[in-house]
């Protein structure tokens, strides 16, 4: 058992920064859940707190706590525990196979699209416990996955391999194609490896075997790519957290420091090298205001918010940056009718908040953050990424310094 | 060097580093705050205690023994530290009543008397004489609020217990921010038949905009209201540390949250860059000054071993009485404890002394030896003048 826990000092900081706490007061919140209720587990003993499927696993609690204690691992460990020794309702068992299902809709995405709105169909989601108040993006035929595989020359001795996730192969594959064009057109070679679910939606439903299958796959394909000379790139900062934190973490994947190691967040990358003189971005000037909502994980990762950092270089855009507010939908959490309720209102408060910023747009980095945001807001949510391809509009803007 | 050097780089998110950040800031320079999680001030009442050994704060600053850390902040400067906190806080509609010269005195959740000198305007109506009229209204299942206890010390006081469905001060915060729950509170409020005199309120009025909330309350029922600040989790110092952190975003720092530093990178007597802990590679953060507000032992600034006083980031020498056996006083809550005045020397331009080990390196906040916030009372206050000092003489530097 980690014991970690013993360096609580019971500040109640977690408390405070918990989202899920603020709303449902059916969860008692990272400390109780976490380090004051550890001292009571024992290995191998049936876990009994049913709350403690409650937690949404944004990390807040992990971030703010100063004593280095880390709640939300603690929580996490008890879940996978509870979901090995309790049965799994049907929603979580799907849930965990989101990228299958993925695979699947997309296939015949113009019919699943319209099937979504059918009644029946909506009624039987309803039935498994999939929870109704959101709109569900649409699926797209030509996903990412199915888009052409490399960009760039050969010869380009800078070579990225991006890692795009689920949300950008099968939902919005366009901002994913943008993202491949804006590192060929700065002299990359790019290249989309072939690859699985990062494995979180399985750990958050509580299927640690699921999660280490998909993640075994993607380290022994992204290792290859490393050894070649590859950088590898995310743009979705669940899969970042993925990828840097929980493969070599509570997964503990052989390679996975290695992984940890070799990945950036592509806004992190792009920085590097403006940093390090080895790219110069010119940015169209515009006349927007704007709030970037710094999605959870993002904070999780511990790089600073880049993806702000790099707005700020385009003339005229001004951004609020926002990084006290959980949207609340957590991946597929806020997509279970059980926890429908506390997503909402989370939602609501982070909407309002952003609405009274005054800018025309939301910014931000994660996919189900902007789902939620959006349509609780009534603001266009955006990609940073987004942002960045338009005001660099064609490549004849991007000038190398040196030769890559 | 590179484009992504900051003109300084704070380390520590608290009250110091950040009136240090927001200072710099202010004066054009590019800012970065390292902090490796939330600051001590989230668990504070949210109030500026100035100097509570006396009476007149301001006065009394003149006065305390020779190698208190205020002593190295000019007068004119202090005043223009605490405008400054009072301008941003107000900017970040978080408010603040009071003057330097004068201390107030607040209502603590168990009845007794607590010293303070800035407070915010939800608390502006705190100071109570024994005989004043004041209605108690609390929430139902809410834990560390007495007032029962209240009541035996005032005498003419009387209560009310609204059930707001939740119990812990966070969420009946968050209910507040509700614009219908406002109305319905306001509306039983009116039905409770409350007799002349002031309304005090355990410190839930919001989290974001506690301030527009307590304006709103005051208006709807005509009353005169005051908050009481809680025990942890408190909602005036989160609201504290929240706008002082929004107010150093606005401005365009940039922040690197729950990240610890793993290594410094030095040339000779200058700091290049710090490198910090994550669980995938180390981050990097380069600046060409740095300034150390990693507060005191509950921050973990300062690390206490059997026999010796550790400074955590860059190991600087520290001040600490030497014979452990008179670090502590017998009684836990006597003031006064020996190893409360251990910390980093500093000199009048706040470089660390000793040989000054670095040029680039300045230091602000309780991790300044012989501070003893605890005994004389002059955490936040300390914090801001030191913060506010320290970041003009880092500006002189960085020039």
């Amino acid at each position: 058992m980690n014991l970690d826990f013993q360096h609580c000092i019971r500040c109640t900081i977690c408390l405070e920064n918990c989202p899920v706490f603020r709303v449902n007061s059916d969860f008692p919140g990272p400390k109780q859940s976490g380090p004051d209720s550890q001292r009571f587990r024992c290995d191998g003993e049936t876990p009994v707190d049913h709350w403690i499927t409650l937690c949404s696993q944004c990390r807040r609690c992990e971030i703010a706590c100063p004593y280095g204690v880390n709640p939300a691992e603690i929580i996490l460990r008890e879940q996978l525990d509870y979901g090995k020794k309790h049965y799994r309702p049907l929603v979580s068992r799907l849930f965990s196979r989101v990228y299958y299902l993925g695979n699947l809709i997309s296939l015949i995405a113009p019919v699943a699209n319209r099937l979504v709105s059918v009644k029946i169909v909506r009624r039987l989601m309803a039935f498994t416990g999939i929870s109704d108040y959101l709109k569900l993006p649409p699926y797209r035929f030509h996903a990412m996955k199915r888009s052409w595989r490399w960009k760039g020359s050969h010869k380009s001795k800078r070579k990225v391999a991006f890692f795009y996730g689920c949300y950008l192969n099968y939902n919005r594959p366009d901002i994913g194609r943008k993202i491949r064009d804006l590192f060929a057109s700065a002299g990359f070679r790019v290249v989309l490896p072939g690859q699985v679910c990062c494995g979180l939606p399985a750990l958050g439903n509580g299927d640690l075997a699921a999660a280490r299958r998909l993640a075994g796959r993607n380290v022994s394909i992204l290792e290859e790519y490393i050894d070649r000379g590859f950088d590898i790139l995310y743009s979705c900062t669940s899969c970042g957290l993925m990828l840097t934190q929980c493969y070599p973490g509570i997964l503990d994947m052989e390679g996975g420091k290695k992984i940890a190691e070799n990945t950036y967040n592509i806004h992190e990358y792009l920085l590097k090298l403006m940093d390090e003189g080895l790219l110069n971005l010119i940015f169209e000037s515009v006349t927007e205001k704007a709030a970037y909502h710094i999605p959870c994980h993002l904070k999780a990762l511990g790089i600073g918010y880049p993806g702000a950092m790099l707005l700020e270089r385009i003339p005229g855009l001004e951004i609020t940056v926002m990084d006290d507010l959980c949207c609340g939908l957590a991946g597929t959490y806020g997509l279970r009718k059980k926890n429908q309720d506390t997503s909402y209102r989370l939602g609501i408060i982070a909407a309002r908040a952003l609405r009274d910023t005054g800018a025309s747009y939301i910014i931000t980095d994660c996919a189900t953050c902007r789902l939620q945001l959006s349509q609780l807001s009534g603001m266009p949510a955006r990609d940073p990424a987004e942002i960045l391809f338009e005001s660099l509009k064609g490549s004849v803007n991007m000038k190398r310094k040196k030769k890559l | 060097m590179n484009k992504g050097t900051y003109d300084a780089v704070v380390i520590g998110g608290g009250m110091s580093g950040l009136t240090a950040a927001i200072t710099l800031c202010d004066a054009g320079k590019t800012v970065a705050v390292i902090s490796k999680g939330d600051p001590v001030c989230c668990l504070s009442t949210g109030c500026v205690d100035i100097l509570n050994s006396t009476d007149e704060p301001f006065d009394g600053i003149s006065s305390l023994p020779f190698g208190h850390p205020y002593g190295l902040v000019e007068q004119d400067l202090i005043i223009e530290a605490c405008e400054h906190f009072m301008e941003t806080a107000a900017r970040g509609s978080l408010p603040y009543a009071g003057s330097i010269h004068k201390n107030r005195h607040l209502i603590t959740p168990i009845g007794m008397k607590k010293t303070t000198c800035l407070v915010p305007k939800t608390m502006e109506h705190a100071n109570c004489d024994e005989n004043e009229g004041i209605h108690i209204v609390s929430f139902r299942g809410l834990k560390d609020f007495f007032p029962s206890y209240i009541m035996l010390q005032y005498s003419n006081t009387g209560c009310s217990i609204f059930d707001a469905s939740v119990s812990s001060t966070i969420g009946i915060a968050e209910r507040f921010e509700d614009e219908r729950f406002r109305e319905t509170f306001a509306d039983w409020l009116s039905r409770q038949h409350i007799p002349e005199g002031k309304i005090a309120i355990p410190a839930v009025l919001g989290i974001r905009s506690s301030f527009s909330i307590y304006k709103e309350l005051s208006q709807r029922t005509g009353r005169t209201f005051f908050e009481i600040p809680t025990l942890p989790p408190s909602l005036p110092g989160i609201r504290l540390f929240k706008c002082m952190k929004q107010a150093f975003l606005a401005r365009g720092g940039h922040l690197y949250w729950g990240s610890e530093i793993a290594s410094v990178e030095k040339l000779g007597a200058i700091i290049e860059g710090v490198t910090l802990k994550n669980p995938g590679r180390v981050g990097r953060v380069q600046g060409r000054a740095f300034i150390l507000a990693s507060g005191s032992f509950i921050s973990g600034g300062l690390f206490a071993r059997m026999d010796s006083v550790q400074e955590t980031v860059f190991g600087l020498p520290v001040y600490y009485p030497e014979n452990r056996s008179g670090w502590f006083k017998d009684s836990f809550f006597s003031r006064g404890h020996q190893i409360e005045k251990a910390g980093v020397e500093v000199d009048s331009s706040f470089r660390p002394l000793a040989d000054a080990p670095f040029k680039n390196l300045f230091i602000c906040g309780s991790i300044m030896a012989r501070s003893e916030v605890m005994k004389y009372g002059c955490g936040h206050g300390l914090a801001i003048a030191t913060g506010y000092a320290a970041a003009r003489s880092c500006e002189g530097f960085v020039r």
